[in-house]
């Protein structure tokens, strides 16, 4: 049986992204938190940056979409090299772990942030559930 | 829960935003793009918060500054300021959210294509907590801004802070007032041979124990907090440091009470000074002496006078009356809020962060009036510590405790 991968930062993998953290993931579960984030990737295998934009507003997951170029305002930027961002979408890596590391960087406030971490952790799990080309 | 908004009419009111604006037109005046705060007093004369970790504020040119601090206590310190927790953020060993990215993230947009003057504070100090800007951290920030300049800019607050405001005096007060009562306690539990079996640690927590139930903050002296000497220690030769130790109380000897209580970031200061149950004319004598010179120095403090001026008086007294020999000469140390402890009015003396000998106090400025005696040939010395004001005429001892050394 064969299941169908997804390009790992493509459009159709964003949207099924969306599409499963709409499913599993309940305003209640995401505390109903209102926010925004962009995962900055650097150095891609095409040699470009992108990123990934996350809007959620009352817990709800209302948007993952891929950004090139001019980046919408968001709450939090995590800026790092796609290898790394890959080995935390596969669930090789905590994204605190990372932070800790030195080799991600987060913009906006760590208070706010730590807060939101443990929410930030159950989308990156459901990230990982997507069968993903990298 | 928060007590941040302190409305006009409260008696502990400090207009904050007014100080901000006052910093950043001395800015202006000064040719300063931003001004980095890192000494205690900064935080505590701009937050309204104490702040025990290492912390910084950032004070654009117009606008509400930022402060950060470690993140552990950010979420409180935001909760006590006057500013909301979008302007209180929190460092950690994070990527991007390190002192130095932080602060270079907050310093950069006031910088013109990354030039620009960048006010910091840096000097030295007696004052360990004093806070300046550290070799490491400025090398570090001038790395992440290379094109910037730094100005050494402490003087705009200390200036600034110099004259108290009547929401600064109240908390004073009101500090000065909790430490009467831990007097009261101390005394309460000495009297009529209570010392006995007592050590100075026990007596500077009673008096701690007295002092948080009466509302005082924390003992916030860096010194040990209540400093508690007994016997010999009371007169350590040229000493006015003595933290609590595990020594018995005794009969016969004197006992000094030196007690730290914080109001809102205003401090209590006062020492009280004890004969053990009994005493001998020659003791009673050095008691005399010391009370008679603390009168004389609470009469004499006044607007025009200077440190060298009030201790030519005093050490002239000592010398008529034959005691010059047991006196530590120096008869205040300087006190603002939290952290704004010991060097008076600005760094323009004959050593760099010390107290100009020659500086002219001025109405509403705050000194604590500190004088100690020490005779450790014979075992007994006394301090005397006491918030004063200078007034109009004269000054007002914050503390209201009678003066005296009694036999307990």
């Amino acid at each position: 049986m064969s299941t169908k991968k997804f390009k790992y930062l493509s459009k159709e993998w964003a949207a099924e992204v969306e599409k499963r953290c709409k499913a599993k993931l309940s305003p209640e579960k995401m505390k109903h938190i209102t926010s925004s984030m962009s995962t900055i990737y650097t150095n891609c295998p095409d040699g470009k940056t992108r990123a990934v934009f996350y809007k959620l507003t009352d817990g709800v997951v209302e948007t993952v979409s891929i950004v090139e170029g001019t980046l919408p305002k968001a709450e939090f930027s995590i800026t790092a090299d796609y290898d790394l961002f890959a080995k935390i979408s596969r669930a090789e890596l905590k994204a605190r772990s990372a932070l800790m590391s030195g080799k991600m960087s987060l913009k906006g406030n760590l208070v706010k942030a730590l807060t939101l971490s443990p929410t930030v952790d159950r989308l990156n799990e459901i990230i990982a559930t997507v069968p993903t080309e990298y | 829960m928060t007590e941040k908004m302190l409305t006009k009419d409260n008696p502990y009111f400090i207009d904050f935003p007014k100080r901000i604006k006052a910093i950043q037109k001395a800015m202006a005046q000064h040719g300063i793009d931003v001004y980095l705060g890192s000494r205690l007093r900064t935080m505590s004369w701009t937050l309204d918060a104490f702040c025990p970790w290492r912390s910084y504020i950032v004070i654009p040119p117009e606008g509400l500054p930022t402060a950060i601090t470690f993140v552990i206590d950010a979420a409180r310190v935001a909760d006590d300021s006057w500013l909301d927790q979008d302007h209180i953020l929190g460092y950690g060993p994070m990527g991007g959210q390190d002192q130095v990215s932080l602060l270079a993230g907050l310093i950069k947009p006031y910088l013109k294509a990354g030039r620009g003057v960048i006010g910091m504070e840096t000097g030295m100090g007696t004052y360990l907590p004093e806070g300046h800007l550290t070799l490491f951290e400025f090398v570090m920030l001038k790395a992440a801004m290379p094109k910037a300049s730094f100005k050494n800019a402490h003087d705009i607050i200390d200036e600034l802070s110099m004259i108290k405001d009547q929401g600064t005096i109240n908390r004073f007060k009101e500090a000065s007032r909790i430490v009467d009562i831990g007097h009261r306690a101390v005394l309460d539990a000495i009297k009529e041979g209570g010392y006995r079996g007592m050590t100075e640690t026990e007596i500077g927590g009673l008096a701690a124990h007295a002092m948080r139930k009466a509302g005082s903050e924390w003992e916030w002296s860096f010194t040990g907090g209540n400093e508690i000497a007994s016997g010999y220690r009371t007169g350590l030769a040229a000493g006015a440091c003595t933290p609590a130790s595990r020594r018995k109380l005794k009969t016969g000897e004197p006992l000094m009470v030196d007690l730290h209580a914080m109001f809102r970031l205003g401090l209590g200061d006062h020492s009280h000074n004890y004969f053990l149950g009994k005493a001998t004319r020659r003791q009673l004598w050095h008691a005399k002496n010391f009370v008679d010179l603390i009168k004389l120095c609470l009469k004499t403090y006044k607007p025009g006078i200077s440190p060298t001026k009030l201790a030519d008086q005093m050490l002239a007294f000592t010398e008529e009356r034959g005691f010059q020999d047991y006196m530590v000469p120096g008869f205040e140390h300087g006190i603002g809020l939290m952290g704004d402890e010991w060097r008076i009015g600005m760094n323009d003396g004959p050593f760099e962060y010390w107290t100009n000998p020659d500086h002219v106090y001025r109405k509403n400025e705050m000194l604590i009036c500190a004088v100690q005696y020490a005779c450790p040939e014979e075992n007994i010395g006394f301090r005397y510590e006491n918030p004063i004001l200078i007034t109009a005429n004269g000054c007002e001892a914050m503390s209201k405790f009678p003066l005296s050394i009694d036999v307990v």
